[in-house]
């Protein structure tokens, strides 16, 4: 698992402490009880502070799993 | 687990999941664990929340679908930066305020947040079966900010209410809440004044409700002060205030319930009772940890 997924899994660790299921990058939303729309930005605001990054508003609810979003941050720090 | 065999809130499902079909996870969550007298309470509130809408019960439905959409914004300001993106209210008015079809919208979406937000629907319980049943026979009652109407139906609904009032800064606010009234088949005599608080007349009320007014204002205390003078001598404050809840027009922020009851104390109340309902979905312990949205209650008394 590469350093960014890896600091990712813990965020979402962190955030749902009762989700003990696999976290990678097939892992969606809809399999993570409480993972709603709010928790979404949470967890965006989470990632931002984690790797020093900003998400546009229209990007908070993009990424499908979590894969995406993985790829979404490596895209954001190729350009910093 | 949807609930079902309650008819009010059975219809008020149906027509919210007819529009909002993705937030069925959701209202599951909302209902999860619910006991047989909070669903009798929510039936109850939905058949009022059904009458004040009657046909655009699919329009405040919509309304509330798109007001959960345009606060994210205010939620992605407040986890990255910590406090309220607005603090003064010449700015809420200009964004929210004057904007007529907006508030409509706003109001419709509050109107059903009363039922699929769990703390605002146990704030609504607290009232009725704490407050209200613990006012005195004759009580003079007043709500400063009536809105939707419910709070002031549920007191004035009370045998023991002598005299009821409503008031508000903003005649369409007035408007509003005298319809509601109407459709909810209010029969008692419930006097609804334009009025600033700030140029309150020298009058006593023996029961007072400030429910999601507090957080609205640039200044909280000194409107609690003019609610001090306004409460007779062994009267009752009902005041409501959330913690850690961005919205557009929201001023105030209070990091904590505890914050409002300081403040209450702090206009010179005594604190009788308190009632901290988190969101659905979370524990009060996992509300706090995650700065989540707390309704803090308070019942204040002028001893």
């Amino acid at each position: 698992m590469s350093e960014i997924m890896d600091k990712v899994a813990d965020i979402i660790r962190d955030m749902f402490e009762d989700y003990d299921g696999p976290v990678d990058g097939a892992l969606t939303a809809e399999q993570v009880p409480d993972w709603d729309s709010l928790a979404q930005v949470k967890l965006m605001v989470a990632v931002e502070g984690e790797f020093g990054i900003r998400f546009e508003s229209r990007e908070i609810n993009e990424p499908a799993n979590v894969g995406e979003l993985v790829e979404m941050i490596k895209k954001k720090l190729a350009k910093k | 687990m949807i609930p079902t065999g309650y008819a009010h809130l059975s219809a008020l499902l149906d027509h919210q999941l007819a529009v909002y079909p993705e937030h069925r996870r959701y209202l599951e969550k909302r209902f999860a664990g619910a006991s047989a007298e909070h669903l009798a309470l929510t039936d109850e509130l939905s058949g009022h929340v059904l009458r004040i809408a009657g046909d655009r019960i699919r329009t405040v439905c919509e309304d509330y679908k798109w007001m959960v959409g345009w606060t994210l914004d205010e939620e992605l300001f407040f986890r990255r930066n910590g406090r309220y993106r607005l603090s003064k209210f010449a700015d809420a008015y200009a964004e929210v305020y004057a904007n007529t079809e907006l508030m409509t919208r706003y109001v419709n979406g509050i109107l059903a947040s009363q039922i699929w937000w769990r703390n605002h629907t146990e704030v609504l319980g607290y009232f009725r079966d704490t407050f209200v049943a613990g006012n005195p026979k004759g009580f003079r009652h007043l709500e400063v900010g009536p809105g939707h109407g419910l709070f002031l139906y549920l007191a004035a609904s009370s045998s023991d209410c002598a005299s009821a009032e409503g008031w508000d800064i903003s005649p369409a606010s007035i408007a509003a809440t005298r319809e509601a009234l109407l459709r909810m088949g209010n029969r008692s005599k419930i006097d609804l004044v334009e009025m600033d608080l700030a140029r309150a007349p020298s009058r006593q009320f023996d029961s007072i409700t400030f429910s999601e007014v507090l957080e609205h204002l640039e200044e909280p205390l000194a409107a609690l002060k003019i609610l001090h003078g306004l409460l007779a001598k062994g009267g009752r404050i009902f005041v409501n205030a959330p913690a850690n809840s961005p919205m557009p027009d929201h001023l105030y922020l209070f990091r904590s319930p505890e914050e409002v009851v300081d403040m209450v104390r702090g206009a010179g109340f005594e604190v009788a009772g308190t009632m901290f309902a988190p969101p659905t979905g979370a524990t009060l312990e996992q509300a706090r940890k995650q700065l989540l949205s707390v309704s803090a209650v308070v019942i204040g008394t002028k001893p």
